[in-house]
């Protein structure tokens, strides 16, 4: 290692060491071998200057925003700081009126930056939202056109999300723009190792990395929840909570209380949140299905059980998925209910209340 | 000649906010808040199942989102009849503290500080501390690249500016310190929550996660660590800019406004919810003697400004609102919500000077501090370290009870929904009062409301054209250059606006939803 260590050129704005411990952090981000570190280092120094990145916000919670700055590893402060030229960000930039919006132009005017959009964006009158006395939608459909790439952050950037069921007619930033080539990362909010792991791989590879027929990166979203879920055992042999006092039912399976995990694709059991902290299904909560598309919508009820998950039946996602996971989805699935696990008398359910 | 100034958008805040303001003669003399952006969460709730608004309701906000949650619940709750059982407050009571820990200190340091620090004054720094030294080299070689975006660009630094290197640089480093503090806060929060922002474990009836001695432990250990940030970097140096620094700023009471504080309560102490750590309460026309108990029938809401159909002021209850972009005069989605009329402020200023806290008291009557922006800071720094205390606290009764044999954190009872019922849910976010109504038909939500925090703060004019209070506290605000309204800037941040969950829909039912019952 010290052999590479020497190649390594210092970085403007971090210390050698700083330096490598950041690019130790994103290749382990993006699943690279420890050869890989290097490889981010050169990528990295190699850049004459910080890449541009404009993230804007449309129908927005922030939640994204939020999450992005909980990154430790690598830290916040060195992606905005360090790596980073960030131009535009609302919740983070220093400044706001006319200087803000004069970033923004500019950097526009400049061309070969990274967009991100959080937030859906309002169709069914732009006025459901402005900034700078602009509708939103004309900023990015600007912004888009000078962008090197867009990446759409959270469920509503993405397909639209919870605001996609009222009454605005919110859309996500691709079906919006009616362009194929943005990279949807999904969930809500979105995860900040997701976020921070493509911003890196294409500041990398200069190039989005591969893409699900959703546009989300198979890196993060190829694996089915329930398939990784360390409670699939609990599933498999039909043990389903029903008392969340009861210490026994603990780690039960939580499709009676709604789990969508047998019908949303993300890393979430093996990433979890917050540094590894928890996430839905350990928490007791269960999926709510919202890396998907579908979601909120066709994943409503949230906590309700339901074998045709949020009106979709395995037939419907296995299209969308691809044969493969489409057949053994529904062998899985029609085998639970052919064996009366999911049918009525079968499941083992935890308690007397059910 | 007056002049006018538009700030659009006002960054380092949540959600899409446009303030303008007249300037004459150097002061702010008139002043226009508008909320810019909507989404109709009420509406794309109505005829679901009930239980996801606690879900929904959370992405109201991303900052604040627990308090929407836990607001939601407490509706639920009531409208299914669940008691939520003693574990199942304290785990609320503790999720929620987390939230109020990373949440203030995210405001002061992350959204705030750039306001009053001069961060190009670290390149004087003479000093020979190393870890100093080493923040002063990266912003420097920042500056010597040419790009120190999103340092920059920024409102010049004025007279109340802090530029003392040292001092400077100290902030800077405690602004970094603060990114990993309220990371750490947020860890807490995602223990018992699942995961920030937008926690999964808060639904009717209680929390899904029983606590194990593992997750307990992990908290306890975070609670250090973060308590330690607050009581010995956090606290003080809002005392010490605010006392030093900032002192003509705060005896001015620059940014004071109405005088008028509302506080709903938060934080229940038993399972009754008969005590609050945070007391709810009113405060009239600067009166800080006089705090009368709060009473939710004198709520009305006036849509006179704001892009919503119809012209007068109503109880929350009987909101006849549609959107109606057209509207002549209108100027903000935010609808302007009134106490006997009067407009309120809401926030960790109101909750303090309602609970008479020692600590402000002692900087009022001491030091001089006039309500204003930088008591704004002083208060919430306060409060975070009073919650602080009070979480070790319920963290000691939850592991009391977790030692139980009937220890239950969930009404599963009342996990059912119920076919027609009604709920409301009163809270104090970190923002301020907070409060959520659903009506249930047919097993489905009928109606959904919310009155929240900056609804209160941010609203506009009512329907006798009196000011909201971020619109009065700007009046006489001093703007020597109106092309740096900096001043502006930092009385808008001081109370931490919050703007997505500002803006709402209430449906036009008002027979029915006269129904709710206030008590």
């Amino acid at each position: 290692m010290s052999g590479e260590h020497e190649r390594v050129p210092e970085f403007p704005g971090l210390s050698r060491r700083d330096f490598l411990k950041f690019c130790g952090y994103t290749a382990a981000l993006l699943g690279l071998a420890e050869s890989g570190i290097a490889d981010v280092a050169q990528a990295l120094a190699a850049a004459v200057k910080k890449p541009p990145v404009v993230w804007l916000e449309a129908q927005d919670c922030a939640g994204c925003s939020v999450s992005f700055i909980s990154s430790m590893h690598p830290g916040v402060a060195e992606i905005i700081l360090d790596t980073i030229s960030l131009r535009y960000h609302e919740t983070v930039m220093a400044g706001s009126g006319l200087l803000a919006e004069k970033a923004l132009e500019d950097t526009i005017a400049e061309k070969g930056y990274v967009l991100v959009v959080e937030g859906s964006i309002p169709t069914a009158d732009g006025r459901y939202c402005t900034v700078a006395g602009k509708e939103i939608g004309d900023t990015v459909k600007k912004a888009a056109e000078n962008a090197a790439a867009i990446i759409a952050v959270g469920a509503c950037a993405t397909y639209g999300g919870i605001p996609a069921a009222g009454p605005t007619g919110a859309k996500g930033v691709a079906g919006f723009l009616g362009r194929d080539d943005v990279i949807n990362i999904s969930t809500c909010p979105a995860h900040v190792e997701h976020i921070v792991g493509t911003i890196v791989y294409y500041l990398l590879y200069n190039r989005a990395p591969e893409l699900d027929s959703h546009g989300r990166p198979t890196m993060f979203f190829s694996t089915l929840i329930h398939d990784n879920c360390p409670r699939r055992g609990r599933f498999d042999r039909g043990e389903f909570m029903t008392d969340r006092n009861d210490p026994a039912q603990k780690d039960w399976c939580l499709y009676l209380f709604g789990c969508k995990g047998p019908f949303t694709f993300s890393d979430c059991p093996i990433r979890k949140w917050n540094d590894g902290t928890n996430w839905c299904v350990e928490c007791g909560a269960g999926c709510q299905g919202c890396a998907e598309p579908a979601f909120y919508a066709g994943m409503s009820p949230l906590y309700a059980k339901t074998k045709d998950v949020a009106g979709l039946n395995v037939d419907t996602i296995g299209k969308a998925l691809g044969a493969a996971t489409a057949a053994g989805l529904a062998v899985h699935f029609i085998g639970q209910v052919a064996s009366g696990r999911l049918g009525k008398g079968g499941p083992r359910e935890g308690g007397d209340s059910a | 000649m007056a002049e006018r100034i538009t700030i659009d958008p006002v960054t380092r805040i949540e959600g899409h906010l446009k303030i303008e303001v007249e300037v004459d003669n150097g002061k702010v003399v008139n002043a226009w808040s508008s909320g810019t952006m909507f989404r109709g969460f009420e509406i794309l709730l109505k005829g679901r199942d009930p239980r996801d608004a606690s879900f929904v309701t959370s992405r109201f906000c991303g900052v604040c989102f627990s308090v929407h949650q836990m607001a939601s619940a407490k509706a639920l709750d009531m409208a299914f009849g669940a008691r939520v059982p003693e574990g199942g407050r304290l785990l609320r009571n503790l999720m929620m503290g987390a939230e109020y820990l990373y949440d203030h200190v995210l405001h002061f340091y992350h959204l705030s500080a750039l306001d009053y620090i001069d961060i190009l004054a670290v390149a004087n720094y003479k000093g020979k501390d190393p870890g100093l030294l080493a923040i002063k080299d990266k912003l420097v070689k920042l500056v010597e690249a040419g790009d120190t975006y999103p340092l920059t660009p920024r409102y010049e630094p004025d007279e109340f500016t802090i530029n003392d290197p040292e001092v400077v640089l100290t902030l800077v480093s405690h602004y970094l310190k603060a990114l990993e503090i309220q990371t750490k806060a947020r860890h807490m929060g995602a223990i018992f929550g699942g995961r920030h922002p937008h926690y999964q474990s808060i639904v009717v009836g209680g929390v899904t996660q029983l606590p194990d001695a593992e997750k307990i432990a992990r908290f306890r250990s975070l609670l250090v660590e973060v308590t330690d940030f607050i009581k010995n970097v956090y606290l003080p140096d809002v005392v010490a800019v605010g006392t030093g620094p900032l002192l003509p700023l705060a005896q001015a009471g620059i940014g004071g406004g109405h005088l008028n504080y509302l506080s709903y309560g938060g934080f229940e102490l038993d399972d009754e919810g008969k005590e609050q750590f945070f007391k709810p309460g009113v405060i009239k026309d600067g009166k800080f003697d006089a705090v009368e108990a709060f009473d939710p029938d004198r709520v009305t809401e006036s849509v006179t400004y704001s892009w919503y159909k119809g012209d007068k002021a109503l109880h929350p209850y009987d909101g006849e609102t549609e959107p109606d972009l057209e509207k002549k005069d209108a100027y903000s989605w935010v609808k302007a919500p009134r106490y006997d009329g009067k407009p309120m402020e809401v926030g960790p200023l109101a909750r303090m000077l309602i609970m008479k806290d020692r600590t402000l008291m002692s900087l009022i009557t001491d030091k001089g501090l006039k309500p204003g922006a930088v008591a704004r800071h002083a208060a919430r720094a306060i409060e975070t370290a009073l919650l602080a205390d009070a979480m070790f606290e319920w963290l000691d009764q939850l592991i009391e009870a977790a030692g139980k044999p009937d220890f239950k954190i969930h009404d599963t009872e009342h996990w059912e929904v119920p076919d027609t019922a009604k709920g409301q849910g009163f809270y104090e976010a970190p923002r301020g009062a907070l409060g959520h109504w659903l009506s249930i038909k047919g097993g489905k939500i009928e109606n959904y409301q919310a009155v929240v925090p900056s609804t209160w703060n941010a609203s506009p004019r009512d329907e006798r054209n009196v000011r909201g209070q971020y619109e009065e506290s700007l009046i006489g605000v001093p703007v020597p250059d109106t092309n740096n309204p900096i001043n502006v800037v930092r009385v808008i941040r001081s109370f931490d606006p919050c703007l997505a969950c500002a803006i709402h829909l209430i449906e036009p039912r008002s027979n029915r939803i006269r129904e709710f019952v206030v008590r």
